[in-house]
């Protein structure tokens, strides 16, 4: 059982890593829409990988109580993360396209042709 | 060396860059320019203080913590939408 441990906690290694990059990321890059890709970066590796990490990594541990709860309680979060994340994310661009609330230099902006074209 | 041992010795490099990544993070949500800045920093957040208590629920050794960590995840989600259903009609509805 404790090949799921190290597993885990390779996962969980790999998603704190991710985190800090992501967070670097979100700290230098210059406009809204180039942080979402670092923001994207720090959630979904940083937060949904190191979960299901948890998960594997509770299920080989021997030294754990109520080690089965716990797995599947951090199984169905990161689930979670996973469906709710990009959802949140891609509401929120389009709400700060249609605010014009971010000033930029677009090369190529569909979204603008598509409604004057409307 | 027992599989207890090899946890806490993994816990103690991972917890530092944990608590570096989210002081960035606020340091982005204090100072971000507009709203969505803002927001998608304290999106991060939470989403990574989720992960980081079911962490510490193996840490700790308590099942009580993961029911937070999933809490906190959905509470997320409604943040965004609710601030992007502002921003687009001004009003949050229903």
């Amino acid at each position: 059982m404790s090949i799921l441990f190290y597993i885990g906690a390779l996962l969980i290694v790999i998603g704190a890593l991710c985190d800090f990059f992501g967070a670097l990321g979100l700290l230098r890059f210059p406009n809204f829409y180039v942080r979402l890709h670092a923001a994207t970066v720090g959630i979904i590796g940083g937060a949904a990988v190191p979960l299901f990490g948890v998960a594997l990594l509770a299920l080989g541990a021997d030294f754990l109580p109520h080690r089965y709860a716990i797995a599947g309680a951090s199984f169905i979060t990161g689930i979670i993360v996973l469906l709710a994340s990009p959802a949140g994310s891609h509401a929120l661009a389009y709400a700060a396209h249609r605010a014009k609330l971010v000033e930029w230099e677009p090369k190529v902006d569909h979204l603008g042709e598509v409604r004057k074209s409307d | 060396m027992s599989l207890e041992s090899q946890f806490f010795l993994l816990m103690k490099f991972v917890i530092p860059v944990y608590l570096l990544a989210f002081i960035i993070y606020a340091v982005r949500a204090f100072k971000g320019p507009t709203i969505a800045d803002i927001i998608l920093a304290v999106d991060c957040l939470s989403f990574d203080v989720a992960a980081f208590m079911a962490i510490l629920a193996v840490y700790f050794k308590s099942v009580y913590l993961v029911s937070g960590a999933m809490i906190l995840a959905l509470w997320g989600y409604l943040l965004d939408i609710y601030i992007a259903k502002h921003l687009v009609s001004k009003e949050v509805g229903a």
